[in-house]
């Protein structure tokens, strides 16, 4: 005769459990995390981005939209209408901002300057194109080799210089196109390599006394040059705080004031700065919190920065063209006098 | 009585082996799925550090390569140097990388060549972080095939922030970083 079997827990029982350990199993997969890595496997910048009030001598005074997908060019004419490219397109804007032209075209301008006498030039893929007026047809000079890159261009009454961070090269140009001399690059004959341009952040511009000053990203520091291409002098700072430029490829732009004020934007750590005739540091123009506000990509180490060019007015006002927010900000001195001292 | 025969152990033994063999035969003759393996798209990732923390391997199985095509062989390296490190040597107050694998070794005034320890290496990002802030981006984490216990489920994969680990067939080469980054995305 069969024994009754005999149940050594009920059945809900089991079924409480199968619930409990499958409960269990589910907490202990979507709570598996590790710590955080700690401090000394993290990169950390924070010390320097934030930037002390009382060193912030500027005030953002205006937003100047441009209607552009990708900006990253800016000169001012001098009777004060603004000039930007991107795209395929050149826009040039009232001092307000108010749009008095729109030129499209098939090739795209990197970059762009602005001559006394209302010829604007641009820095295309293969050179330098004039445009003698804003409406009429631009003039292609000579092309350059493939390697050339065009990241900046200068212009005044006698000359034309182009930056070619492809080549590591400034090539200067009578007004007219012909290429007169080379300073630095393969054909300087002094120094091939006398600018260390790592990536494409290489600036050029004229000092308030029409100087030229020629950024040197690889030093890290700026320097100054003759027409005839020999050294006037230079001025490297390299370094992390509010004095210095940091990384591989700093100044990323420079202008400048009147009485020589030095204007200088940074990649890396996007701020925006003064440094006086000497050479001392005047200021902050605009921190980096200020400038990656609104930003979308600030935390996207593949974003390229955000400020795509730099210019003065004949006002003093700085402006920084700003990529990413496809507009220009206008800065203007709380109190001017100070960093001329 | 039943006249039926049993199977012997002899015959069980024998069937067995024609069936795995068919098996096998069937197996090799039919065009399988590859095998795939994890691989971090480096135009993706976002270098949060997961990746030093996350990997069942320890030292973790995700090392920093370097692209010495795109480097910029610069003096103030800032993949290698700490930020605002008081020199530009290779003394190790100035070193960014915790575990000091990558070495610097000079070339000609004023370029400098870098290169990654891998045994020292525990793919913190740290330095692909420094050199993408101010650099060209040369340096990436990828995930080493010889290394990788290649995992069911990575368990770095599960918490990567920004999706940046895939599963690619093993013949595919490895996502390497050159010029432009998009040519190297992960489908
Ligand atoms: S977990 Fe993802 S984002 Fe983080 S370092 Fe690894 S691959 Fe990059
Ligand atoms: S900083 Fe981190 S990822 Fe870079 S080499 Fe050192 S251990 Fe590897
Ligand atoms: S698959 Fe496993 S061993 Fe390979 S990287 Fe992921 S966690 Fe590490």
């Amino acid at each position: 005769m069969n024994e009754p079997e005999k149940k050594v827990l009920p059945g809900w029982l089991w079924a409480v459990l199968a619930l409990a350990v499958v409960a269990v199993v589910l907490f202990l997969f979507f709570t598996d995390r590790r710590p955080e890595p700690g401090p000394a496997l993290r990169y950390d910048l924070s010390e320097y981005e934030a930037v002390d009030e009382s060193l912030i001598r500027y005030a953002e005074m205006q937003r100047i939209p441009v209607a552009l997908e990708a900006p990253c060019g800016l000169a001012v004419t001098a009777d004060g209408r603004l000039v930007v490219v991107g795209d395929k397109v050149l826009l040039i804007l009232d001092a307000s901002g108010k749009e008095l032209s729109r030129r499209e075209w098939e090739f795209q301008p990197r970059c762009v300057a602005a001559a006394a006498d209302g010829t604007i030039y641009l820095g295309v893929a293969d050179g330098v194109a004039a445009l003698p007026e804003p409406e009429g047809a631009p003039v292609f000079w000579e092309p350059l080799d493939e390697k050339s890159l065009l990241t900046s261009l200068a212009v005044n009454e006698q000359y034309v210089y182009a930056a070619d961070a492809g080549n590591a090269r400034v090539l200067q140009y009578d007004r007219s196109g012909r290429l007169l001399r080379e300073f630095g690059g393969p054909n300087d004959r002094e120094n091939t390599r006398r600018f260390i341009v790592p990536s494409p952040c290489f600036d050029i511009a004229f000092d308030s006394m029409g100087s030229l000053w020629i950024v040197n990203p690889g030093k890290l520091g700026i320097e100054n040059y003759r027409e005839d291409g020999s050294l006037l002098s230079a001025w490297y700072q390299p370094g992390m705080g509010l004095e210095g430029f940091a990384g591989c490829c700093n100044p990323a732009h420079i202008a400048f004031k009147s009485g020589n004020v030095l204007v200088t934007i940074e990649k890396g750590l996007n701020r925006v700065k003064t440094f006086a005739a000497d050479r001392s540091f005047a200021g902050v123009v605009a921190a980096p919190e200020a400038i990656q506000a609104g930003w979308s990509d600030a935390a996207d180490g593949h974003a390229p920065a955000p400020i795509r060019d730099l210019a003065v007015d004949g006002n003093d006002r700085i402006l920084a063209l700003h990529g990413p927010l496809q507009c220009i900000l206008v800065f203007e001195a709380l109190a001017p006098q100070k960093e001329m001292e | 009585m039943s006249l039926e025969k049993k199977p012997g152990r002899r015959a069980f033994i024998r069937a067995a082996a024609a069936a795995s063999l068919g098996g096998g035969v069937w197996l090799a003759a039919t065009p399988s799925a590859e095998t795939t393996v994890w691989q971090i798209d480096p135009s993706k990732c976002v270098q949060c550090g997961q990746c030093a923390t996350n990997c069942v391997m320890n030292p973790s199985a995700v090392k920093c390569v370097h692209a010495t095509r795109i480097c910029g062989y610069c003096d103030l390296c800032s993949g290698f140097l700490q930020p605002g490190s008081p020199k530009l040597d290779t003394g190790a107050e100035n070193e960014l990388c915790p575990t000091a694998a990558i070495k610097r070794s000079f070339v000609e005034d004023p370029y400098f060549a870098y290169k990654i320890d891998e045994e020292l290496c525990v793919g913190c990002a740290k330095c692909v972080k420094g050199c993408g802030k101010f650099g060209n981006g040369s340096l990436y984490l990828q995930i080493k095939r010889d290394l990788c216990q290649n995992c069911n489920e990575c368990a770095i994969a599960r918490q990567c922030p920004a999706q940046a680990i895939h599963r690619v067939p093993l013949s595919r080469a490895y996502f390497i970083k050159e010029a432009g980054a998009e040519e190297n995305q992960a489908q």
